[in-house]
Order: structure tokens, then sequence, then C-alpha cells
């Protein structure tokens, strides 16, 4: 096929293979296709919770309407408790995985041979390969009155009696989130530490800084992107996954995820899109101070 | 003060380190070890039997949520991988790196209870304005679009699954060099051709991981499934049923240790395939790299 417009250059013949055929043009838009999804499928869902949220509620459904009942049914009622409960228990639980988790990571990038690292790491994937589920419930005959902790602590003698504070309680929430979260930051302060080099420990012993200062001055602050991306989705899921409150808590272990499972449950759906809603405001603020105060964009370098 | 001056510290750092591991595993192997024992979970006295397994698969209902839960875990992976892969490759194209970043790894920081909550209304939603629609305009073949099923399913695993395969993918795609996709052109490949006999080969270690990562994490998911599944049922959702309903029961024991099982066999297998794979790759990279004598 002769192109009429395209005259090539002293009457030769255009140079056919530098210009893109249909099909390569056409598949230049192939690569729109994850994007086209992701806004329609997550991010377009996700702000039309707030849309659906001040919905009227029917018997089984909605229908469009403006009305706050379901936020008022969230903020003027036991719910809203909850919900802050959750907050504080989600914080202990963050606070307790940064406390376990990440001196793991410190230790991996400071003390492992750097071909060694990455496997070392993927140590922390086996657990997250079993179902989160499973792992949940596993821990009902490990926590339980008669379970393996009992056991073994009576049987060494530690204990005279069964501790029955660890199961069905709001310590069992918290050991069910540690557990099923934790490796979650020791990948991102793996991540983190990329931002401090080896040479960082040699320098402070030089100066003659100790672990603490050492920790609080210098890791802590070179990290912080990483530490924050890794407590923060520890937080959002600690008040997020039904699942825990729900298998590990007692009466009053109500998170954010059970609030809204119930809800639907119940077929109050503008409830369950409040709830999505204030949670995803949660979410949007937490980002949003964390990148004004360490520059989220940093944790990106080792991809880039 | 360097690791090796107080060589028993650096060992108690070790220990830590694989404590960690053993105390996070260790109630997935006690359920193991439980699921064998005839006479279940506390009893005083251990016997060892296949039995649950045995009930598990000759279990109708369960064998049906089990090609139902394979189902959605093969047609979410098909479909999540050459996303992952194009979203990596509009990455590295890409200016607005922190909008398209932003985008594809938020969906971990969302809690599946409330991404799932978020879809199910959008869906249901959806599937009745095309009701409307079809209404309006007389037709029938709208009215299942967006019902929940299958499709929903799928959907809401692959937003759960595409955070991880776009980010295994494009740390493998770091190690790739870039000239030799020039290069290709320049030689008069077409871009597909570039990336199929050039870049892909390089990246296949990735692309593979991230297809098992896909395949597992569908294969164990409870929520989003349990919520947007409409009418058919997986192993995950018959079991949080019968866990729910009547408790641990021997055969939930087994149910659970069977998805161990499965999933720490495909997770060891990949293991020593990359493993062998990477020592392979190495070996065949230098007739990879050279000019494909394809005619144009």
């Amino acid at each position: 096929m002769t192109d009429a417009t395209d005259t090539g250059l002293g009457g030769l013949p255009p140079v056919e293979p530098f210009r893109p055929t249909l099909r390569e043009r056409m598949s230049g838009w192939a690569f729109y296709i994850p994007i086209v999804f992701m806004v329609l499928f997550f991010a377009l869902p996700m702000a039309l919770t707030v849309v659906f949220s001040v919905f009227e509620r029917t018997m089984f459904w909605m229908e469009p309407g403006f009305s706050l009942l379901a936020y008022e049914n969230f903020f003027f009622s036991a719910r809203l408790e909850n919900f802050l409960a959750s907050m504080g228990y989600s914080l202990i639980s963050v606070a307790v995985s940064f406390c376990l988790g990440f001196p793991i990571a410190v230790f991996v990038r400071k003390s492992v041979p750097q071909a060694a690292q990455h496997r070392v790491v993927l140590l922390f994937i086996l657990p997250f390969m079993v179902s989160e589920i499973i792992r949940i419930f596993a821990l009902r005959p490990v926590l339980q009155r008669n379970g393996l902790v009992n056991e073994t602590l009576l049987n060494l003698g530690l204990i005279d009696e069964p501790i029955t504070a660890l199961l069905y309680t709001h310590t069992g929430v918290i050991i069910g989130e540690v557990l099923s979260f934790m490796p979650f930051i020791v990948f991102s302060g793996f991540l983190a530490m990329e931002a401090v080099p080896k040479y960082i420990f040699e320098v402070c012993d030089d100066l003659g800084a100790g672990p603490v200062r050492r920790f609080v001055d210098v890791i802590l602050p070179l990290a912080a992107p990483g530490i924050f991306a890794g407590a923060v989705f520890i937080f959002v899921n600690g008040l997020g996954v039904a699942l825990i409150p729900n298998i590990m808590g007692g009466p009053g272990a109500v998170n954010a995820g059970l609030i809204a499972t119930q809800a639907i449950t119940a077929l109050d759906f503008p409830l369950a899109m409040a709830v999505s809603a204030i949670m995803m405001a949660t979410l949007m603020g937490l980002l949003y101070v964390g990148h004004k105060l360490f520059d989220l964009t940093k944790i990106l370098a080792p991809m880039n | 003060m360097d690791d090796y001056a107080n060589i028993w510290l650096h060992r108690a750092k070790w220990a830590y380190l694989l404590l960690i591991v053993a105390t996070l595993m260790s109630p997935v192997f006690y359920v193991m070890y439980i699921s064998f024992n005839e006479n279940g979970f506390g009893a005083a006295q251990y016997v060892f039997t296949t039995r649950w397994y045995g009930l598990i698969f000759s279990d109708g209902q369960l064998m049906d949520a089990l090609r139902w839960t394979l189902g959605l875990a093969v047609t979410t992976t098909v479909l999540t991988i050459p996303m992952g892969l194009l979203a990596a490759k509009f990455y590295k194209a890409t200016r607005a790196k922190v909008a398209v970043v932003f985008l594809l790894l938020a969906p971990l920081f969302v809690a599946p209870d409330i991404l799932s909550a978020a879809l199910l209304v959008f869906f249901k939603n959806v599937n009745l304005s095309f009701q409307g629609l079809g209404d309006l305009a007389g037709v029938s073949f709208m009215d299942a679009w967006f019902r929940l099923g299958f499709t929903t399913t799928v959907i809401g695993l692959i937003i759960y699954t595409i955070p991880y395969a776009f980010v295994v993918i494009l740390i493998t795609m770091g190690r790739y060099n870039k000239e030799q996709t020039e290069a290709a052109r320049a030689c008069g490949a077409t871009g597909w051709r570039a990336f199929w006999d050039i870049e892909f080969p390089q990246i296949r270690a990735g692309v593979f991981s991230a297809s098992a990562f896909t395949m597992i994490l569908c294969f164990n998911e409870y929520t989003r499934t349990s919520l947007l599944k409409g009418g058919f049922d997986t192993f995950t959702t018959v079991l949080v049923s019968q866990m729910l309903n009547e408790g641990m029961s021997e055969q939930s024991y087994a149910m659970s240790s069977f998805v161990s099982f499965v999933a720490i066999a495909l997770i060891g297998g990949i293991i020593v395939f990359t493993l062998l794979r990477s020592e392979a790759a190495a070996r065949r990279a230098q007739p990879v790299a050279e000019p494909n004598t394809v005619p144009a």
C-alpha cells in the first residue's frame, strides 16, 4: 500500500520500519487497561461510598436521596465507642508489631550478607502464604483454656491455673493482629532500611554514638517513611479486618470492618457505606499527614 | 562494633529471628498435628489417622467448592498477571509515577471488609442500572451484567492481587537493561517481538513467582470472595461457615491443614524451581540476547 501524502526525502520511498503499524498504535492503548480497570472498579466504588452513604434506606436496599441517618447511627451509638476503642487496640498492635518486627529488619540489613538478605526476608512470607482465616482460627486451639500455650505452661509448672485472658478478650484480638500483620512491618522495615546505608553503623561507632542514640537520631529519621507505611498498613487492617475480632475477641471487640459486615448482614447498606467512607477518610487523613511529615514518595526510590 | 566481636549476641539475634518465624508458623503446624489425630483436639490419646482427610475428599459439596476455588484462582491469575505486566510497563514509561503507583498500591491499604462492602454495593447498583436500561430498551441480555457471581468475584480478587503482582514484576524489571529493547527495535523488531524475545525471558522468574503468589492469595482468600460470590461456595467459605456453625470439628482441622499443605507445597516448589531456573537462565542468557533472525 502506498501512502500518497507521505513523499519521501529526495524522491526516495519512505522508510517503512519507523512508522508504527496500526496494530502497534492500537496496542499502545493496551497499557491503559490496568489504569482504567483500577479507576473503574476500585477508585470509583470507593468514591461512591460517600454518595451511597447518604442514600435513604429501604426495606431490603436503598434509594437515591439525602439522609444523614447512617452517620447518625454511627456517631450517636455504641458503634463510635467501639470504633474508637478498636483504634486504640489497633495502635497497641502497631506498637507491639514494631517492637517485635523492626529490629529484625535492622538486623537483616546490618548483619546478614547482601546476597542472602532477600532470602531471610522471604522466610516471613511463609506464614503469609497460609490462609489468614486458617492462621487466625488455628490460634483458638493454641490459646484456648486447654490449648497449647496453657498446657505447656502448666506442664512446665510456670502457672497453676490456665490463663483465660488469651482468647475471647481484647488481648486475644491484639495477639491475633500482631501474629497476622507483623510480617508487614518486617517487609516495610526492610525496604525502609534501604535508606540507611551500612556505613552509617560504622560512622556511628566511630563518633561514639551508642545504640540508643544511633537508633533514635539516625535510623528512625532515615527509615521513617517506610516505617510509617508499614504502621499505617497494620493500623488500617486492625481497624478493618472483621475476622479477627469476630474469632478472637469477646463481647465489645468490634472494629470498623465488623460494623460494616454486620450492617450488610442486616441489609443496612447506607450504614455499611458510611463506615467505608469513614475508613477511607481515616486512611486518606493518615496518608496526608504522613506525606507532609515524611514525604512518602521516598519509599518508591528502590522501585525506580 | 562488628557482629563477630560478640558472637553470642549475634547468635541470639539469629535465634530471635527464627523464633519469630516459628511462632508465626506454630499454630498452622499445631493444626496439622491435630488433623492426623483420630480423637481430635484435646484428646488424651494420640492415634494417627488419615480418616479426616478421606472425609473431605468424599464430600461432594466440598469437592464442588474446591473446583470453584480453583476456577477462580486460575481465572484471576490469567487476568491479573498480564495486567500487572502492562501496569509495570506503563509505570516505567509514564511521568505521572506517583498517581499510577498510588492507584495500584492503594488496595493494600483498604481493609478487605471495607473494600468488599464498597464493591458489593457498587456492583448491585450497576446491575440494577443495567436492568433499568434493559427495561427501557426492551432487551434482557444486560440483566445479568455485574450480578454477584463469578465475574464480580474475579474483579474483587484482581483488585486484591494486582498490587502484589505489580510490585513483584516491577522489581524484576528493575534488573532489565532497557537498551536491549532499543537495540531490538533498531534492528526492526516490533514492540511485541522485542518484548517477547528479549525482555520477557529475563523477567520470566518474576512473572512466574507473581503468578504463583496470585494463585495462592486467591486460593486463601475468604472475605472478598464470600461477599462478592453470589451463589456458589469456595473452599474457604465452606470452611468458615462450618467453623462458625459447628465449631472446630475434626474435619475442619483436616480442611485447614489441607489448604496449608497446598500453599506450603506450592511456595516450596516455587522456591526450588526458581533457584534452579535462575541458574539455568544465567546459562541461557547469552544466546537469548543474540539478534533474532526472524524474517521480517
